[in-house]
């Protein structure tokens, strides 16, 4: 069932943590709602849930169009999975999973056997079903998880909302835990939405992104859409390792230190400063100036221990610049700490800065050849 | 754990406590030892002794007897009407003070220890003031013919006032230390204000509840001073236990005073004990939890 969030806008006192959200979440799908914390993402899930009450303007949550502002949680039917799982500490995992069943009006509550077969099918679901008789605190994060999933499915939910679903456990179990979960979500194919700040696992496991900061979407897209072509210097800085450049506007053009870079077309022509953003794998190290659409830097510190050696330099006006090169391309360099070499960017990212000193929302970008 | 560490200590030879000769720590024990003894012990001791110094059968009449029984009647009365109203009490100030944000909040939480900074008397005068005869109420009560000053009410009323911190102060922190992440996962599956009350709040404060209740029932039973003011010492009618022990002891009759006396320090005894053991069970509930969860990390 689809889920649409429409003009959304919550205060808490004088803090502004959504201004008027809108998007909607087609049926079927999973959504991440990506953002650095403060962004307001939590706020939209919990309000989607019903837990909070969003600023009364208007704003609604509609679920398979339907408004849910008058429905009681009974009749709403969200799955809603706690950051921290918010188990039953005093209960067992079985009744923990049983506790949506039990709670039901009695005309409504099913029979001690159609529980119990229930909470057991659940309980293989998430491959759990020997642990019935155990407290949460007797089981792993992970584990504690996937019980914490279990209990939000014995509702049968209209819709599923996870809240940070791997924020408080260790990288490994993170990554096997959130495949998982993308699996899950393919066999079940109930309508999803994930918070998280970490912007690999909202990239790999979600349908489409929604990127958040300061209380605002900044972004919505599939992960390749906000990945490949950023609608903002924010997202295009979230996602992923950036160098990032402070500049001056000179009759038209953005100057790299002697570099200079054309401005695209669409920007505001009268603005002084731009940002100039490159990812470091994205960064040539040369050793001669060959052609000039480079600048020149001294190597500061190299780090040859993992996948890729990243490479520190300064550039002669004192920015600190990071670079990722292949370990094949570092041994022909022969690189060396103190070595004056020319940096060339092989792809990179302009966004104009306002007068007022704000980054520009109409996104600019300009790909050099590559 | 601790007692890992104590071997592995002695094993390679070095002192546990570092630090402390070993005059101070054999002085520390034998000073607590001495003021517990002469403190506790030994009034514990005179109690049975003096109670039982006629022998068996005057300690049985003393506390079987009309009066000793009436006493006993109204103590319990008195416990068994404050208790109930103060577990109501505490669990809602609790509630609304750990879970909700509203002006006046640290006020309340003020208001609530009164009864703990106010001399009893006070608080039991205070009671005469507003409901005796000459009190603001009391021509009105009079009139219709109610009697709550030098009556079981006042003193039902004064056990309640002396006694309700108790539970309020024992859950406040308790439920503070408590997210209410817990309660929200129960609203969103669908339970009720009273399902999420009876199957989620209340487990989990369970063991600090009980603990009020029985530092509430032992205080309100062993109340001297506020029901002293509105009693009025009326045998038979208005005497609670240490008031009648009191009463007894002035008339010079020591072995039916200290057999009243000696209820009331069983009492104490049985308190002392439930919290004991109620103190011993949290402690190995947490003791177990935290113990699964060092095991899982270590796994992990």
């Amino acid at each position: 069932m689809s889920i649409e969030i429409r003009n959304i806008s919550k205060t808490f006192g004088d803090f502004a943590a959504l201004k008027d959200v809108s998007f909607k979440v087609e049926a079927g799908e999973l959504v991440a709602l990506l953002g650095p914390s403060g962004s307001g993402k939590t706020s939209l899930l919990r309000i989607i849930a019903g837990i909070e009450i969003p600023d009364e303007n208007g704003g609604a949550i509609l679920i398979h169009n339907e408004d849910t502002t008058a429905i009681s949680f009974r009749d709403r039917r969200v799955g809603f999975v706690f950051q921290h799982y918010a188990l039953f500490r005093h209960m067992t995992i079985f009744e923990n999973v049983a506790f949506g069943l039990r709670v039901r009006p009695r005309r409504l509550r099913p029979s001690e056997k159609v529980i119990k077969e229930k909470v057991n099918e659940l309980l293989k679901l998430v491959q759990l079903d020997w642990l019935g008789d155990r407290l949460p605190s007797q089981l792993s994060g992970g584990q504690r998880q996937r019980i914490a999933l279990a209990r939000a499915l014995a509702v049968e939910p209209n819709v599923l909302l996870l809240d940070e679903p791997f924020g408080s456990l260790d990288a490994k179990v993170r990554k096997e835990l959130r495949q998982w979960l993308r699996r899950f979500h393919d066999d079940l194919k109930i309508t999803s939405v994930f918070v998280t700040h970490d912007q690999e696992e909202a990239l790999e496991v979600a349908d489409r992104v929604v990127l958040m900061n300061e209380g605002r979407i900044e972004q919505v897209g599939t992960p390749e859409e906000v990945y490949h072509h950023p609608a903002n210097a924010f997202v295009y800085n979230f996602l992923g390792n950036v160098n990032l450049f402070h500049s001056r506007v000179e009759e038209g053009k953005v100057y790299l230190g002697e570099l200079p870079i054309d401005l695209p077309a669409e920007s505001a022509p009268d603005a002084k400063s731009a940002l100039v953003f490159v990812r470091p794998h994205l960064l040539e190290i040369e050793h001669q100036r060959n052609g000039g659409d480079n600048f020149h830097a001294k190597v500061t510190h190299i780090n040859a221990a993992g996948p890729l050696v990243k490479v520190d330099l300064v550039t002669d006006w004192g920015a600190p610049v990071h670079v990722e090169l292949s370990h094949g391309r570092y041994s022909s360099l022969g690189l060396k700490r103190e070595d004056e070499v020319y940096v060339r960017p092989k792809e990179r990212r302009v966004f104009v800065k306002a007068e007022t000193g704000d980054e520009s929302r109409s996104q600019s970008t300009s790909s050099g050849r590559a | 754990m601790a007692t890992d560490i104590a071997n592995s200590g002695t094993l390679q030879g070095q002192p546990v406590a570092i630090g402390e000769p070993r005059w101070i720590r054999i002085t520390s024990i034998t000073v607590t030892l001495l003021f517990l003894g002469i403190f506790l012990f030994l009034p514990l001791i005179v109690v049975f002794t003096e109670a039982f110094k006629k022998g068996a059968e005057v300690y049985f009449e003393s506390i079987r007897e009309p009066d000793a029984v009436s006493a006993i009647r109204l103590t319990l009365i008195a416990a068994g009407m404050a208790v109930p109203l103060n577990l109501i009490f505490g669990i809602a100030a609790a509630w609304a003070i750990a879970k909700f944000e509203f002006p006046g909040k640290s006020f309340l939480i003020t208001l609530i220890d009164l009864p703990f900074s106010v001399s009893p008397v006070i608080s039991g005068l205070v009671y005469v003031l507003l409901f005796g005869l000459q009190g603001w109420l009391g021509p009105w009560l009079a009139e219709h013919d109610i009697k709550i000053i030098f009556a079981v009410p006042g003193i039902v009323l004064a056990t309640i006032f002396v006694t309700f911190p108790f539970v309020a102060r024992e859950l406040i922190p308790l439920m503070q230390s408590q997210s209410i992440e817990e309660e929200e996962a129960a609203r969103v599956l669908g339970a009720g204000g009273w399902q999420i009350f009876w199957r989620v709040t209340l487990p989990n404060i369970k063991w600090g509840l009980l603990y009020g209740v029985i530092l509430c029932n032992a205080r309100a039973m062993g109340e001297f001073g506020a029901v002293s003011v509105v009693s009025g010492h009326i045998r038979g009618m208005t005497n609670t236990l240490p008031l009648h022990a009191e009463i007894l002891y002035n008339e010079y009759n020591s072995a039916a005073a200290f057999a009243v006396a000696s209820l009331l320090t069983i009492l104490t005894l049985v308190t002392i004990a439930l919290k004991a053991a109620v103190d011993w069970k949290s402690q190995v509930e947490a003791r177990e939890v935290r113990a699964i969860r060092e095991q899982g990390l270590a796994e992990a």
